[in-house]
């Protein structure tokens, strides 16, 4: 008797000290979700690859409406950028040079202009003075692709965009299949590019698109 | 035989009181290690000292205060040469008990960046000073400066942020 007691308080105590090792392994799953949650990065930027790119509803900087949905059926480049980021400055006119070369393939680029300022809802001239700054570094850099503003609204959902450039690549179906954050060369955008139209990623610099 | 069972029963007990202790402690240590790493990349500015000075009440005083840029990071100066750009500024709001009269930002330092060596930016790196001047009413005020920034390193840069400085200022 007193060893089948001894046996089952054996088993007990490990079966206890087992849930109580899942607990706290649970607690600390949970603990860092919520750390993460609570620094805006409900989704990281790596967790949208293999997804749909979430939808948004901006204005380009003449008040047109552009929803990512109507750009279904083409390859695009969603490319966060700043005013005052000096490598997304830098990394400008590659875009539009890419946008060329690949356009013709059914590619598009979008900047999204993310000033990062956390303006308040009502803010309307806080607002406007993103509007003039966006509109002037346009004025200067001629992307020849649509810019839209207030990226802000949609950092959430892009993985709280805490450094600039990011850009996300999406295949015809709207699927993310590349992202990148920050520079390193042009080469590297068109490998993403090529990759989100299906392309061979292969010694793409030599060859015709 | 009783006692063998007793044994691997005290045994079994400490390994998993063991395993849950090194979890905490493990848990502790990379959720911790992850936020610090996180917190580095975003507070690229480090506000260092003094985190509290007297001074004589009513009088001018100059209070140099002390930060550092983290490494590998850089921030524009107060005088970036791009006008786009956004400038490095201290201020203290909302303090009737201690005004500032005036500050001296040190000159930036000229710097390329190896991914666009044409642009010529002017930006503080490593540790930096503001040189202030303060007059302070009598008594203990713990004021709040605020210092705006953007940050970026080679490849990347981050969002404009404003962190506080903290300072007890006693007016004797």
């Amino acid at each position: 008797m007193s060893l089948i007691r001894t046996r089952r308080g054996t088993i007990l105590l490990a079966t206890a000290s087992t849930l109580l090792l899942l607990l706290a392994l649970g607690g600390w799953f949970l603990a860092k979700r919520q750390k993460a949650s609570a620094r805006g990065e409900a989704i990281s930027v790596d967790a949208l690859q293999g997804k749909p790119a979430p939808e948004f509803v901006l204005l380009d900087l003449e008040g047109r409406t552009l929803r990512l949905s109507d750009l279904r059926g083409k390859a695009v480049q969603l490319n966060f950028w700043a005013t005052w980021c000096g490598p997304c400055r830098l990394e400008m006119p590659w875009l539009s040079e890419l946008h060329d070369k690949y356009a013709s393939q059914g590619f598009e680029v979008v900047g999204v202009s993310t000033e990062g300022e956390d303006l308040k809802p009502r803010d309307e001239n806080g607002r406007a003075r993103q509007r003039n700054a966006v509109r002037e570094f346009v004025a200067e850099m001629s992307p020849d692709y649509p810019i839209l503003l207030n990226g802000d609204s949609i950092s959430h959902a892009y993985g709280g965009l805490d450094s600039l450039p990011t850009s996300f690549f999406l295949n015809k179906d709207g699927v993310v299949v590349a992202s990148q954050i920050g520079i390193r060369s042009e080469s590297d955008i068109e490998t993403n590019i090529r990759k989100a139209l299906g392309l061979s990623t292969q010694a793409h610099e030599t060859s015709q698109p | 035989m009783n006692k063998d069972f007793t044994g691997m029963r005290i045994f079994l007990g400490s390994v998993a009181l063991l395993a849950m202790a090194t979890t905490c402690v493990w848990g502790q240590f990379v959720g911790g290690g992850l936020s610090q790493q996180k917190t580095g990349r975003t507070d690229a500015v480090e506000y260092l000292y003094p985190e509290q000075v007297t001074v004589p009440a009513g009088r001018p005083y100059k209070l140099t205060l002390h930060f550092r840029v983290a490494p590998g990071l850089h921030i524009n100066s107060h005088t970036p040469h791009d006008e786009f750009l956004i400038p490095t500024v201290f201020s203290i709001p909302g303090s009737k008990q201690v005004r500032m009269l005036s500050i001296n930002y040190p000159a930036g330092v000229d710097a390329t960046l190896s991914t666009n060596p044409k642009e010529k930016l002017n930006v503080y790196t490593n540790e930096f000073i503001l040189d202030t001047q303060i007059v302070a009413e009598p008594g203990n005020h713990l004021v709040e400066g605020k210092l705006h920034y953007q940050a970026c390193d080679e490849h990347e840069c981050m969002p404009p942020k404003t962190i506080p400085v903290t300072i007890d200022i006693i007016g004797k």
